[in-house]
């Protein structure tokens, strides 16, 4: 299912996702995550690309996480999955766009 | 841990790849603390003496290596050869450091890189017809790779790229595993053979992720082959990654979007911490971590190159003696010949003046021996002696003409003694790199000269140079336009207005530039427009394409091709694939034969004069105090004189008046960016023309200073001025020049010249003034020597043109050699009265040759020779065309030229609209051109049989069909049979637009005066009227233009000159901001104009233009048949 939502996601130490936010339910991430990044058309989306406006209009970070609803949620609600994730270059703002459950 | 070392990295200097100059690559990798750093090319060394540069600099270690593609070549039985790729490897030098001994110059990893490169880039260059970099690659046979290496050498990376990584990125476990086994038998020696491990963090399974690398590892372990960590580097910073996408445009050769463009921007030199957490990411396990990490610190190791042990840094290298065919010692010998000089060149001087040249000369070679430069000497008067054999013109240039051994040798053909030049500007004990010897030479045999050099000193001592062409303004925005997938029309509109400033600056350009206001306005309504100027800034001056450098030989010894890769050139010969920069550091001796266009007219011109006067002309004995040469010259009418021809030059010619020969040497130099910005030529002049009295500062300076008034000019002054303040020496005077231009150094000069002229009693106020004069002298002054060895080809020619006009416009238009376009060669011929004789069939060939012609007139300065023009100004002819006709000549009438010559049809009627075939038409009776254009339209129509049968549509490029041959009294008598007559003549109008369509010269009449009505209207005035002008009248001037030019101002303001050519001679317009401003649309494309403006009187013969405004003069001229414009107001006739 693709989806477009900012979730608030929780990060360990070294910035590795180990929960998030969505629609009302927290989840746990259960495995180890994956992360890479995935490129960007700036010459269809960009307006600037001047010198020093930085690798954010190249790429974009992206991570997969395996992840169940927390315990903490009322029973019932949501169920575990593959979530895709994108995380903003320059702010800790992160996106859902894709949701496997 | 924390010394990772990249191995794999393309600097900008990987054509269309690689983003980041060598030198900024090696900083930031000291700065992150690494002690080596390798540079790996693609399909070439060409970064690599700048980055072992850098290394050096910054105190790190040097690595090299290359990135190829291999193939596996077999031939079947039937001949065929077939490729199979098997993808890019990474091939590294070892270097002696870790050896800790020196190999053999053949056998040094270094050496075996060089051949691996020049291999894979002549097997290139042997696969022929196919030009095509994707299909033809660069790239090395897998035999000959392993042959090369059966000794080890270098070690050979399997990158991601390679059949390998291909195979483990498509899962195909099998063909993975039979890939590295087939490698590992290809090259089985321990150290040769690694795989590479990349992750650029791409999504899982792809192309190069760490999933990728984890499962290459896992493979390799098998194995048993070793793995290294790079990060593949293209550039310095994730910010580059933009500009490495339009690279990737630049080299696919389409728009962004339609081809695989690169995964992310993790391509960068990433510090050691990061390349670390990769190793860990990849292998997921820590002690395979550290081992990956362990193996790459080790590779490195074996990579690290002593850049003196392993490419012979620094040293001198010049052809053994047996090359150049001496015996014994090398310094007796090049004294022996500079004593033969001294008979040559000065075989009548007695006494003291000999002794002069005596006492110089020993000086001389005091300091060659010293250096132990006498080899080089020898060699370089070894190629001029070769040149002169050849019977080819040759002349120095550059600071090597202050040479009097130069001299004696025949190397340089001024007199350094007569004209007060200097050695230690050339060569001093104080310098040990070799010097800079250039030679001019005739540019039509310049490729001659090339091949006799490598035929007599070996084609393993002998490459030719190459060199890096940058990307600039026009360039940077035609491949960004491309990366954009803009349309062409639209990238030529803005490119064509692109005028003198740098891409890095585009911004800028678009507020301050008139011409550029209207795609201004489209950046700010479009966004691709304004992506356009981002993209085209940040190609400014990278690396854009390699090719032939126009002058540089290398002239080495026989290990010269262990210590160069080459690659085949246009021209055929190899070419290192090394830069001028790099020459001294390598210690190659370059040497720059440089081909000089007015070198060849002026040969052309003398062949021309003996021919036709049947009496020898050595132009390098003619003498050079020729009043009436110089007495031409002060008439500013200096078109197609050597260097004082530009219209900035025209002008400082009326100003400056020159009556000798120095005054040239003087003038040449002045008019250089260098003396201009420093602000010369003003005092100069003043003090010349006695507005000012000069000032010498102190008397010790004024025989210095007195040839140029009291101004320093020279780099020779300078060298003067602190030998006779200090009393250090030439030598070390130069060594101070060169210090004052270094702003690190400059304060500790400033010391040393204050302390050692206050010793030898200067005052401290003369001390100042000259120090001022000094330190402002910077980079501003210029080499006399160099200015007197241009000085000479420009006497040469006025003198040429002064005696034998007729001769040497032959020349000139025969081999082209100044600025201008041919047409304004035209009307200066007819301005001198050289007579012009129409193409001709019969007569004219690929050469502007000299006729005798009877004289029309009872003028007695009539001449009775006139210049034929060549067949080859017709637009479109072919060789094959020019081959038959010049092959055939004579032709007895148009039929017998139709079908001996076989022209195509367009060449046949262009001939005849031109009159080329009119004589031919009148030995048959009296036809018009009319007549001659309608029997040749005649023949035009005849249809070949075998065509019409098989429909093959006839390109008018073809030959028409041959018949069988006619007898030629036949063909007369046909030809009177089938020739109509009574038809049209052309009128002049007509006659005129066709020899300009068809040649672009007007040869008839000057193209303007089909205007004259108008132009005598609107009261225009002619060129040569001008000088008689009131200061500050307003004029209009109309002409052809013939120079637009942007030069650099003092103030930093753009200023354009326009020069017209009327047929009387040139007017010279300047435009400043406002003037710039109403007339942006014709200021750089329009062809005729007319211009209004203000005459500025600048000198005894020097008069130009302030323009106000200016105008299309078609546009004018079709307003003014149509009646509207009937009396010229400046205010209506807007352009």
């Amino acid at each position: 299912m693709r989806v477009d939502e900012a979730v608030y996601v929780a990060t360990d130490k070294v910035g590795d996702p180990i929960g998030f936010n969505w629609r009302g339910i927290a989840y746990l991430v259960k495995t180890k995550p994956v992360r890479w990044f995935a490129r960007r058309e700036w010459w269809v989306e960009a307006a600037r690309v001047q010198r020093g406006i930085g690798a954010g209009v190249v790429e974009v970070e992206m991570w997969r996480l395996q992840a169940s609803p927390s315990i903490a949620n009322p029973p019932g609600n949501g169920s575990g999955g593959q979530f895709e994730l994108i995380k903003s270059a320059d702010s800790n703002v992160w996106r859902l766009v894709r949701v496997w459950q | 841990m924390s010394n990772f070392v990249h191995l794999h990295v393309a600097s900008a200097f990987s054509g269309h790849f690689g983003v980041t100059r060598p030198e900024l690559l090696a900083e930031a990798a000291l700065a992150q603390g690494s002690n080596a750093l390798a540079i790996t090319d693609r399909d070439g060394l060409y970064g690599a003496v700048k980055h072992i540069g850098a290394c050096v600099k910054l105190g790190i270690s040097p690595i090299v290596g290359v990135e190829l593609v291999v193939i596996d070549e077999s031939v079947s039985i039937s001949n065929r050869v077939s490729h199979a790729e098997r993808g890019r490897v990474v091939v590294l030098a070892h270097g002696s450091v870790a050896a800790g001994q020196p190999s053999a110059r053949d056998q040094t990893g270094w050496a075996k890189l060089c051949r691996v490169v020049s291999a894979a880039q002549a097997r290139r260059g042997n696969a022929r017809g196919v030009s095509n970099k994707r299909e033809n690659p660069v790239a090395i046979r897998a035999n000959e790779l392993a042959e090369l290496l059966a000794e080890g050498g270098c070690t050979v990376l399997l990158t991601s790229d390679s059949d390998l990584g291909r195979a483990v990125t498509a899962a195909d476990r099998e063909a993975a595993e039979s890939a590295l086994t087939s490698w590992k038998k290809l090259l089985p020696q321990p150290g040769v053979l690694a795989v590479e491990l990349v992750s650029h963090l791409t999504e899982p399974g792809s192309d190069r992720s760490s999933l990728q690398a984890r499962r290459l590892l896992q493979l390799a372990d098998r194995l048993g082959v070793p793995a290294v960590l790079t990060n593949a580097v293209r550039y310095l910073l994730p910010d580059d990654a933009l500009t490495a996408d339009v690279l990737d445009a630049a080299r696919h050769l389409e728009p962004l979007g339609m081809f695989e463009t690169q995964p992310n921007a993790q391509a960068w030199l990433k510090p050691p911490a990061a390349m670390e957490a990769l190793a860990f990411e990849i292998a997921d396990d820590g002690n395979r971590a550290r081992l990956l990490l362990d193996t790459t610190a080790k590779l490195a190791e074996r990579c690290r190159l002593d850049p003196v042990r392993d490419c012979d840094w620094g040293k001198p290298k010049t052809p053994e003696k047996a090359a150049l065919g001496i015996e014994g010692n090398p310094f007796e010998m090049l004294w022996q010949k500079a004593q033969e000089g001294i008979e040559w060149r000065y075989g009548d001087l007695r006494g003291e003046q000999l002794a002069k040249v005596q006492h110089r000369l020993n000086q001389e070679l005091i300091t060659i021996n010293k250096l132990g430069f006498a080899t080089y000497f020898l060699t370089v008067a070894d190629v001029a002696q070769m040149i002169r054999d050849m019977r080819i013109r040759i002349a120095a240039r550059g600071s090597g003409a202050g040479s009097l051994v130069n001299y004696l040798l025949g190397i340089s053909g001024v007199d350094p003694v007569e004209q007060d030049l200097l050695f230690e500007r050339f060569l001093s004990t104080e310098r040990t790199s070799l010097p800079d010897i250039d030679i001019d030479v005739e540019s039509a045999r310049r490729h001659d000269i090339y091949r006799a050099i490598f035929k007599r000193y070996g084609s393993d001592r002998v490459t030719l140079l190459s060199m890096q062409s940058t990307y600039r303004g026009r360039g940077a925005m035609r491949d960004s336009g491309l990366a954009l997938g803009l349309e062409d029309d639209q990238i030529d509109q803005i490119a064509k207005n692109m005028w003198r400033f740098s891409a890095s600056s585009f911004r800028g350009a678009l507020e301050s530039k008139p011409e550029l206001a209207e795609f201004a306005e489209a950046v700010e309504a479009d966004r691709r427009m304004n992506l356009l100027v981002d993209i085209t800034e940040r190609l400014d001056r990278l690396p854009r394409h390699i090719s032939m450098h126009p002058c540089g030989v290398i002239l080495g010894d026989s290990s010269l091709l262990h210590l160069t890769s080459v690659e085949p050139s246009g021209m055929g010969l190899p070419m290192s694939q090394f830069d001028k920069d790099d020459m001294d550091p390598m210690g190659f001796l370059k040497l720059d034969v440089l081909g000089v266009r007015m070198q060849s007219a002026m040969a052309y011109a003398v062949g021309e004069i003996e021919r036709v006067h049947g009496k020898p002309l050595d132009l390098d004995r003619i003498p050079k105090d020729d009043p009436a040469t110089f007495e031409a010259i002060r008439t500013t009418n200096t078109l197609g004189i050597f260097q004082i021809e530009s219209p900035g030059q025209r002008e400082l010619t009326g100003k400056h008046q020159p009556t000798e020969f120095n005054d040239l040497t003087i003038q040449i130099s002045l008019f250089r960016p260098g003396p201009m910005k420093g602000n010369m030529i003003a005092p100069y002049l003043d003090g010349r023309q006695g507005f000012a009295t000069p000032h010498y500062i102190h008397p010790d300076l004024k025989p210095i200073l007195q040839e140029t008034f009291g101004v320093v000019i020279f780099h020779e002054h300078v060298l003067r001025i602190f030998n006779v303040m200090t009393g250090c020496g030439l030598a070390k005077a130069d060594e101070l020049r060169r210090n004052l231009e270094q702003p690190r150094v400059a304060p500790l000069v400033q010391k040393f010249f204050r302390e050692k002229a206050a010793e030898r009693g200067y005052s401290k106020l003369v001390i100042n003034e000259v120090w001022s004069i000094l330190e402002g002298f910077g980079s501003f002054g210029f080499c006399k020597a160099h200015g007197a060895a241009f000085a000479l080809p420009t006497y040469q020619s006025a003198w040429l043109k002064t005696h034998y006009p007729t001769e040497f416009m032959a020349g000139l238009f025969t081999h082209d050699p100044g600025m201008y376009p041919r047409r304004l060669l035209l009307a200066e011929a007819r301005r001198l009265g050289v007579r012009i004789l129409p193409i001709d069939v019969n007569r004219s060939s690929r050469e502007y040759v000299v006729e005798s012609a009877p004289k029309i007139t009872s003028n007695p300065a009539e001449r009775a020779i006139a210049v034929r023009l060549a067949l080859n100004e017709i637009q479109g002819v072919s060789e094959a065309e020019l081959d038959r006709i010049v092959g055939q000549q004579p032709f007895e009438s148009i039929n017998d030229f139709y079908y001996r010559a076989k022209p195509s049809r367009r060449t046949l009627e262009r001939l005849a609209l031109i009159g080329a075939l009119d004589d031919l038409a009148r030995a048959s009776g009296d036809f018009n051109r009319g007549d001659i254009l309608a029997r040749v339209r005649q023949l035009n129509a005849i249809k070949p049989k075998s065509a019409a049968k098989s429909k093959i549509v006839i390109d008018e490029h073809q030959p028409m069909l041959d018949f069988e041959a006619f007898n030629a009294a036949n063909m007369r008598a046909r030809e009177l049979e089938a020739m109509p007559s009574g038809s049209k003549p052309l009128s002049k109008e007509e006659q005129l637009r066709n020899e300009l369509a068809i040649t672009g010269l007007d040869f008839s009449e000057h193209q303007l005066e089909q205007y004259r009505p108008m132009l005598d209207a609107m009261g225009v005035v002619y060129s040569d009227e001008l000088i008689d002008l009131r200061n500050k009248t307003e004029v209009l001037v109309a002409g052809v233009r013939v120079a637009t030019q942007t030069p650099p101002m003092r103030s930093g303001k753009r200023v354009v000159f326009i020069s017209l050519d009327d047929g009387h001679g040139c007017s010279d317009s300047t435009f400043f901001d406002e003037a710039q401003r109403r007339c942006s649309s014709v200021l750089f494309n329009t062809r005729l104009l007319i211009i209004a403006g203000k005459t500025r009187r600048t000198g005894i013969r020097g008069v130009s233009l302030e323009a106000s405004n200016a105008w299309d003069l078609k546009e004018l001229w079709r307003q003014w048949q149509a009646g509207k414009v009937t009396e010229f107001d400046s205010s209506s006739a807007s352009a």
